[in-house]
């Protein structure tokens, strides 16, 4: 690594010289500067192969000095694919190339680009596919030498996160067009968000020249930037990328580890126009580069790019570049205009008075190369003839730097996505944009504006049309016109040799362009997907152009009618992590969570809930299930029920909305009783259950699952949207925690609990309602039957939930209470046979297959889906959901298991557990109804063996309910 | 000390197992946090969270929710009418939210005895057309306080809740780290805060998920004290 020099300040506006930088390179020790990015200070080292090209391992180096290509695609530690010339360097930091085999320097893959043209566009499509199976051998060994970069899979996340932003109107790019947009409306009284992709502000005043002296730029910048840093309204953000465009200006922006979400009411889009390159041999040898990116060294980085340089031009900007060149000491052979001549004559003549030599109406033909194409050793330099034609003979210049500009191409990108429209002008050689939706405006060099005082204009043009939309002003708007050229027709000059790139990122040469077409491609979504055109990294910001011209040539369309390829968000790659960023995955606790992790309960989810599945070892589910189930049988047991759904409904109207709503009858339901409620769709499918409270004639407390209550509680509102009943419907389920106190001794702990609530059996019958104070907790009793022992409901404020459960633990001491879980609750009801909503019943259960046309009330004129349980209980019934019982020794069926008869899927178990009161095991299943009676046989496929199952009655245990209704 | 080492009170936030502090006191039947630190006051200036779920509240909805309100809440005498999804802190210190076009909730003072809040439940529990909510319940209540309260929230919300277009008395009903919440601007000793009021089964959740996001302001957890004394 040859020495680092420096130009003299004030060049370096990004750089601190104090500061210097050692970081490795290749293992090579590199010095730079705070504020050099990896490629400037590599090429202040004069080092400029940064990385390999992905087909042909050609030696690259930086393009635009932008990040807009990707010949500077680098491995940063674990992190491949990093742009060098948008990477800052830092201390030690590890840096090495990308795509090659065996060194950078000594590429053993550069070969490839000698069997060309046995690799034409597409070749491995078409190569690769036969015989069967032939591609997937093939594909390591291609992606093996396309290189791609390392992933570190033992990488660790990062901290990303996101943050919503709102203004009256973002500003992306902080250009001229930029800065005068956002001053103009922030001097108005709008709060504007200025976005900036680079590190300073200022765009093209940071490294453009636009005038013959070079002091325009500098001097317009300090007054801008003076007053935009200080004006109270803008909010400047830098190194800030937006990435795409959303409805009403949503605006995703990336800046360092987080996203921004803006919401601006009104948008300007400053965001310049890519510099475009011309298509000749050799154009993508390291030093061959972009006007702008030259003059991006020598003013960002106070970088020299060359000894000996060459302007290639279509434009008055390679003039500046040139002038620009010169000052800084670079020696400029000569001006290569492919315009037969310039626009600006006093431009022109101030250059030709340097001496530089300026040869009009020429390109160069090829670049020559050092040996292994390390980098650029001169130029040929031919007359141009015809259109893409050059003469045959040459003149040959020596030079270690060639800067070239064919024209500039709107950043489209994002507009496209807005929904803008692209249009060529053939006689500006180039895109226009219109057509854009209601508050999103354009300004500057994207809107074809170039002239620096025109493109002022357009910036506080556009400001007006906010501010008018905004009502801050009401200013007339005029229009902003620009006669400025920037666009040479036709900078592509094919060489029969090839390694003339369209795209870079690709390899992709103008005869592959071409070729594509030949072979029927002719639509540039085509060309794009058989090609590969503009899916690189650079996603088209300079094949673009050219692609679309060589298409229309070749198809002989208009470039109009050829138009470029969808651009779709994400505009710059983004990181998954930006995506993600701070995840929010909400979770619920019951107020006793803590207890049950203490009692050592084994969690499982229910939704954003956790509950406990039974307390104990994960290892001995079985044991503490059949354990738990034993206890709650033979004497107390205690289960958090806090996650069940709570709805209150008040109100005159109240029973009236739950008979409508729920398909038993409750308007003559006694209030201090209780009643099971079925909610059915209006497809007449069982979508939820619960317990009906009706606590006074005008108030019922009603119970969901707990995974249905949210959909239960909007159906009961949607519902009452039309029927608008005098009723007032409430989702209390956080506002209570509950338990279910089950047992034979369930009561007399109940009795030690709350020793002045009478508790007895006449008092507080099976299926009462009733309310007391538990030693200074308001409660609500529900004397349910769901396990089928004698049990309590007990709910309470959610604040006393971990305070009552602490009580009954207490009371029940005595009677040896111990917790069960949810597992083990839902083996105790599948003993008594009652069905879990959503576990035991599917989209299309109505009450008659799962027996519940008890709960039916007939009579009554409407409930929701009454009408289609009609019909489809009239319909004679395929299927049931039926009990079924197993030898204990049997293997025993997972829900989900199918039942089958005679080759015909029939069903499906829906629960199925080892039950020790029945000592068998136990289940549901849908069955065939021919199968449904009890004392028939179905057929379970377990692990591919088929068992014959015997259907039962149900309730499997206590057939009478003689233990709960004690 | 965390709460959880003090004798708890039969009524418990749901997360007071999570907060910490220096000092704890009695307040509407439970236990809070008074003072997590010696700093409180600086903190809660700069970026301050704590946990008033224990406090008291209430609310009520109906078409007679209006007027048992302005009968029985003797400070609503001299307030004018509160626009929906806006609240007003009465003379008695007491906050009420106007959540809707019936809907109604009231923040204690932090203060007082509540006997008027108390008063306002027994007579929309027997009051035609006026349903009691069961906001105590089902309702965590966080105050996030301090200069950077917009910057926090923007981290956590998409409702724009910056001074200029959500000033004191403005009501957001949205989603918070995507969690349902109402979020009240107000002012606590001059000090710009947020209350949160959120579905109390979520209260650790957001409490930690608030806490992250505070981080970057160098925001911690108060004590109660401070928005009173």
């Amino acid at each position: 690594m040859k020495p680092s020099q420096r130009l003299n300040e004030p060049m370096g506006l990004l750089i601190d010289r104090n500061k210097p930088v050692q970081f490795k390179f290749e293992n090579q020790l590199v010095s730079g500067y705070a504020g050099d990015s990896i490629a400037s200070a590599l090429i202040a080292n004069q080092s400029w192969l940064m990385s390999r090209s992905f087909k042909y391992h050609r030696p690259r180096g930086p393009l635009t000095m932008a990040g807009q290509d990707a010949n500077t695609l680098i491995q940063l530690g674990g992190e491949p694919n990093v742009l060098a010339d948008r990477q800052n360097i830092s201390q030690d930091i590890q840096v090495r190339g990308q795509n090659y085999n065996g060194s950078l320097e000594n590429d053993k893959d550069a070969v490839l680009g000698y069997f060309g043209r046995f690799m034409p566009v597409g070749f491995y499509y078409r190569s690769f596919f036969k015989p069967l199976g032939a591609w997937k051998k093939w594909e390591g060994v291609i992606r093996d030498k396309a290189g791609l970069g390392v992933l570190d899979l033992n990488f660790k996340p990062e901290y990303y996160d996101k943050k919503y932003l709102f203004a009256d109107l973002v500003v992306v790019g902080s250009g001229p067009a930029g800065l005068a947009a956002a001053l103009k409306a922030a001097d108005a009284g709008a709060t504007v968000i200025l976005v900036e992709e680079q590190t300073i502000l200022g765009g093209s005043l940071t490294y453009n020249r636009f005038d013959i002296e070079g002091k325009k730029a500098q001097t317009l910048r300090h007054e801008l930037l003076t007053r935009v840093t200080e004006h109270p309204n803008i909010q400047v953000m830098t190194d800030a990328v937006c990435n795409a465009w959303f409805t009403d200006n949503y605006l995703p922006v990336i800046q360092g580890k987080r996203m921004y979400k803006i919401r601006a009411k009104e948008c300007i889009l400053a965001s310049g126009a890519y510099e475009q390159h011309v298509v000749f041999r050799n154009n993508d040898l390291p030093g061959v580069i972009m006007c702008s990116a030259a003059t991006r060294l020598i003013k960002h980085y106070a970088v020299k790019p060359g000894n000996k340089a060459v302007v290639l031009t279509g434009n008055d900007e390679g003039y500046y570049t040139a002038l620009d060149l010169l000052e800084q000491g670079i020696e400029v052979a000569a001006i290569v205009d492919m315009r037969a001549q310039a626009q600006d004559p006093i431009l022109f003549a101030s250059v030709a008075e340097k001496g530089i030599s300026i040869k009009q109406g020429a390109t160069v033909y090829e670049a020559l190369a050092t040996k292994g194409n390390k980098h650029i050793k001169g130029v040929d330099i031919r007359q141009i003839t015809g259109k893409g034609q050059v003469a045959d003979t040459a003149e040959l210049i020596d030079c270690d730097l060639l800067c070239m500009s064919a024209g500039f191409m709107p950043a489209y990108q994002i507009l496209c996505q807005a929904g803008a429209k692209l249009s060529y002008d053939d006689a500006a050689a180039e895109f226009n944009l219109s057509g854009l939706p209601a508050h999103l405006y354009i300004a500057g060099s994207v809107n074809g504006i170039y002239s620096l005082d025109a493109v002022l204009k357009d910036g506080e043009k556009a400001a007006s049309e906010a501010l008018n939309s905004l009502g801050l002003s009401t200013e007339p708007v005029a229009d902003v016109n620009c006669d400025k050229k920037v666009n040479y027709d036709w900078p592509i000059f094919s060489h029969p040799k090839g390694k003339d790139f369209v795209d870079y990122d690709e390899d992709l040469q103008a005869k592959d362009i071409v070729n594509a077409t030949r072979l029927g491609y002719r639509d540039i979504q085509l060309v794009k997907r058989f090609s590969t055109v503009g899916m690189g990294p650079s996603q088209g910001r300079h094949s673009a152009l050219p692609t679309a011209r060589l298409v229309a040539n070749a198809t002989d369309r208009s470039v109009t009618e050829t138009g470029v390829t969808t651009a779709r968000p994400p505009f710059a790659p983004e990181k998954l992590a930006h995506l993600a960023g701070r995840i929010f995955d909400p979770y619920q606790r019951t107020p006793m969570h803590y207890r049950h992790l203490e009692l050592g309960a084994k969690m499982i989810p229910a939704g954003h809930w956790q509950r406990p599945a039974y307390y104990g070892g994960a290892g001995e589910r079985d044991k503490c299930i059949q354990l738990e189930a034993d206890h709650v049988r033979n004497k107390v047991g205690l289960i958090d029920v806090s996650t069940l759904g709570g709805i209150e409904l008040r109100g005159p109207d109240a029973a009236e909305f739950m008979n409508r709503i729920y398909t038993f009858g409750f308007l003559k339901q006694p209030v201090g009783k209780t009643r099971y409620a079925v909610l059915t769709n209006e497809h007449g499918v069982v979508i939820d259950d619960g317990v009906a409270c009706r606590i006074a004639d005008d108030h019922f407390y009603v119970t969901a699952t707990t995974s249905g209550v949210t959909r239960v509680y909007r159906e009961m509102t949607k519902w009452n949207a039309m029927w608008r009943l005098d009723v007032d419907i409430l989702n209390v389920t956080s506002a209570f925690s509950a338990v279910n106190l089950a047992g034979p001794d369930s009561r007399k702990v109940l009795e030690k609990l709350a020793p002045e609530f009478d508790a007895s059996a006449d008092a507080f019958p099976y299926l009462a309602y009733r309310e007391t104070n538990i030693q200074g907790i308001p409660a609500r009793l529900l004397r349910v039957g769901f396990v089928g022992e004698l049990g309590y409901e007990i709910h309470v404020p959610a604040q006393y939930g971990e305070a009552l459960w602490d009580l009954i633990m207490q009371a029940g001491k005595a009677f040896q209470i111990k917790p069960f879980g949810v597992e083990t609750q839902r083996l105790l009801r599948l003993e008594k046979g009652h069905i879990i909503v959503s576990q035991d019943t599917d989209g299309m259960s109505h009450p008659g297959e799962l027996s519940l046309g008890w709960a039916v009330n007939r009579k009554k004129p409407f409930f929701v889906g009454c009408r289609s349980v009609d019909i489809m209980m009239a319909k004679p019934m395929k299927r049931k959901l039926v009990g079924f019982r197993l030898p204990a020794d049997s293997a025993k069926p997972e829900e989900g298991h199918l039942v089958i008869e005679q080759g015909e899927v029939t069903g499906n178990i829906t629960s199925c557990e080892y039950s020790p009161a029945v000592k068998a095991i136990i289940g549901m299943a849908f069955a065939g109804i021919e199968q449904s009676e009890p004392g028939s046989k179905i057929g379970i496929r377990v692990d591919g063996k088929m068992l014959q199952a015997e259907v039962v009655s149900l309730p499997f245990y206590d057939p009478k309910n003689s233990r709960q209704e004690l | 000390m965390n709460m959880s080492d003090t004798q708890p009170s039969l009524k418990r936030s749901l997360l007071y197992r999570t907060t910490t502090g220096e000092h704890y006191k009695q307040q509407d039947g439970g236990m809070l946090v008074a003072q997590f630190s010696a700093n409180d006051a600086e903190q809660a200036k700069r970026c301050g969270l704590l946990d008033l779920s224990v406090a008291r509240r209430t609310g009520l909805r109906g078409k007679n929710a209006p007027s048992v309100l302005s009968e029985h809440l003797p400070g609503m005498a001299n307030t004018s009418v509160i626009q929906a999804n806006f609240a007003e802190q009465l003379s008695t210190g007491e906050w009420v939210l106007r959540l809707g076009k019936t809907e109604y909730w009231v923040l204690s003072s932090l203060t007082g005895t509540n006997a008027s809040l108390d008063a306002l439940d027994q007579a929309a529990s027997q009051t035609a057309d006026c349903y009691p909510l069961y906001c105590q319940s089902s309702h965590a209540w966080f105050v996030l306080t301090g200069d950077y309260i917009s910057e926090v929230m923007a981290k956590l919300c998409a409702v724009d809740l910056n001074e200029r277009v959500f000033p004191v008395g403005k009501i957001a009903q949205t989603s918070v780290a995507r969690v349902n919440a109402i979020v009240v601007k107000q002012t606590y000793q001059g000090i710009p805060a947020f209350s949160i009021l959120s579905d109390s089964s979520s209260a650790e959740y957001l409490w930690l998920a608030i806490l992250d996001a505070m981080q970057e302001f160098n925001g911690q957890a108060i004590g109660a004290d401070v928005l009173t004394v």
